[in-house]
């Protein structure tokens, strides 16, 4: 996200007198992070390395126990249903987006921004009602005649990818809009005038070429999707725990500061670990 | 021709279909709750048998409903102050300073908005447990002021980009100081990226619901808290109605300055 924002322009035509201590500036927004975001964050992975004893004992608790794996095997299960669920839903409507009359494609993203900032309870609630046996959904299939009896699509893993599909759209939609939207259309006119039809296009043409954003966005959604917390816990139940779940279980209801702060610092591995990825692959990419 | 509407043939019918119907998608959950908050029943069967305002009224009836709502309100507006202020500092020493380890700086500040929020929830709260400021409105701004920073940065240091630098330049060397020209002619300059920031910075706040499940206490809870503990109860169509609320204040926060802009700029 860091690569979003342009770099201050390199020194300015002429001799322009520089900012004197320039540190000074950034010094109240400095000592905010490091005192409430740096010093907390490493206090909690020290405190997963010594309570209750010094040691690794927290981490082969949590990768020794087949409840804490399930944890982890149904965060990534979601995360990666939910990233793959909508980059595939996501893809057609960013490119629909870039390509449509301009009056349209600002009342469409609109809607989505809309959408991305109603309030995440709300979203969630709305979904809690609809999924829920006596819903809105399980009653009309029931009477189309589809299903016999109601389907359970809440407090399971099928409820939690349904609830975060819907908040995670907008996040692949509109940075891969704007790839699309900039890709040079003479290309694809040339691979027309080659011969290819429309599927050799969008297949050796397009896509890749849509690529960067594709990755950028599928990234953010599983990174993304892997930490959340309000989503999973509302709309899931006991056997689909997350790992944010877990950690917030481990250290208000248990008290249990060691093992819960392994698991923040697993989780905060991986993300960390996935967000380097990405901008190395960002800058290979602009590097080609 | 797949980059050009006109030419798509019959794809252009299915990406349209499409297109529609994942917005039916996005757009559809927040009409039905706006209408079962209207609707008269307890189980939120849809459609409702009759129309009522018999939730509203009983939102409104429940005082806890409205002082979250101002606690929110309160925290929110502290920490918008004082995330555009120091998003303005920042930002004018990371766009202006010619120091090492810029870069990182700046990548530093962003990563709040990166991270897991319950780390930083879990984090903050074992912090503020020993510093007993778990439980206050200081803890309260601290935490949302953490979120609501990078958002203010990002803002304010694209709008500085913008900004043609000698014009600040000029006023210096008519006599202003450097700080008079900053705020008579700097922040005026940049004030649609300042508001930006304060929007931002309002909503991320506002919003927010990790962070501040872990900072309340029985005594100080924001609405989303508020709306957590109540869900986690049961599905009152309570909730339909401040939702409901809360999508309309979000609608009026977000297009009228939008519609406002576009105006002035037609004018």
């Amino acid at each position: 996200m860091a690569s979003s924002i342009s770099t201050g322009r390199a020194g300015g035509p002429g001799a322009r007198k520089r900012l004197s201590g320039p540190l000074a500036y950034v010094a109240p927004a400095l000592v905010l992070i490091a005192l409430f975001f740096i010093v907390p964050v490493l206090m909690l992975l020290v405190r997963s390395f010594l309570e209750p004893t010094p040691g690794l004992e927290n981490y082969a608790t949590l990768f020794g126990s087949t409840t804490y794996l399930n944890v982890f095997s149904n965060t990534f299960l979601v995360a990666f249903i939910v990233t793959a669920v909508s980059v595939v839903i996501g893809f057609p409507v960013a490119w629909a987006l870039a390509i449509l009359p301009k009056r349209w494609s600002m009342f469409l993203l609109a809607v989505i921004v809309l959408s991305m900032w109603t309030n995440l309870l709300a979203r969630t609630y709305a979904w809690m009602v609809l999924l829920q046996r006596t819903g809105v959904i399980n009653k009309t299939l029931m009477s189309l005649g589809l299903i016999d009896s109601p389907l359970s699509l809440v407090n399971n893993i099928t409820g939690v990818s349904i609830g975060m599909v819907y908040i995670m759209l907008p996040f692949i939609i509109l940075p891969l809009m704007g790839v699309i939207a900039s890709i040079d259309a003479s290309v694809l006119r040339a691979a027309a005038l080659c011969g290819a039809n429309k599927w050799q296009s969008f297949v050796r043409v397009l896509l890749p070429l849509s690529l960067p954003g594709i990755t950028a966005g599928a990234l953010m959604i599983f990174v993304m999707s892997l930490g959340y917390f309000v989503t999973p816990a509302l709309l899931g139940g006991a056997s689909s725990m997350m790992l944010a779940e877990l950690i917030a279980q481990l250290v208000q209801s248990l008290v249990k500061w060691g093992l819960g702060g392994a698991a923040a610092f697993v989780l905060l591995a991986v993300t960390l670990g996935l967000y380097f990825l990405q901008l190395r692959y960002l800058d290979a990419y602009k590097g080609r | 021709m797949l980059l050009d509407f006109n030419r798509l043939g019959a794809l252009r019918y299915f990406l349209l279909a499409f297109t529609g119907l994942v917005l039916l998608f996005l757009i559809l959950p927040i009409v039905f709750i706006a209408a079962l908050s209207f609707g008269s029943s307890q189980w939120l069967i849809f459609p409702p048998p009759s129309w009522t305002l018999k939730w509203y009224q009983e939102l409104f009836s429940d005082p806890r409903w409205l002082y979250t709502a101002l606690t929110s309100l309160k925290i929110a507006a502290i920490v918008t102050v004082l995330s555009v202020v120091l998003g303005f500092l920042a930002s004018l020493g990371l766009n202006r300073g010619e120091f090492a380890g810029r870069e990182q700086l700046r990548a530093l500040f962003l990563t709040p908005m990166i991270l897991p929020v319950i780390v930083l929830a879990v984090a903050l709260y074992a912090l503020f447990l020993r510093l007993g400021l778990a439980g206050t409105t200081v803890g309260f701004v601290i935490a949302h002021l953490l979120v609501a920073l990078p958002f203010s940065i990002i803002s304010i240091s694209n709008a500085l980009e913008g900004f043609d630098r000698s014009i600040e330049d000029a006023a210096i060397l008519c006599g202003a100081s450097p700080w008079e020209a900053r705020i008579k002619i700097t922040v005026p300059s940049i004030r649609h990226g300042l508001f930006t920031a304060a929007v931002f910075s309002f909503l991320a706040s506002w919003d927010e619901v990790v962070l501040a499940i872990f900072m309340s206490s029985p005594t100080l809870q924001t609405l989303p808290v508020k709306i957590w503990t109540t869900l986690r109860q049961d599905l009152t169509p309570v909730v339909a109605a401040v939702s409901t609320i809360l999508v309309a204040l979000t609608f009026l926060l977000i297009f009228v300055p939008l519609v406002f802009r576009k105006r002035q700029k037609d004018d």
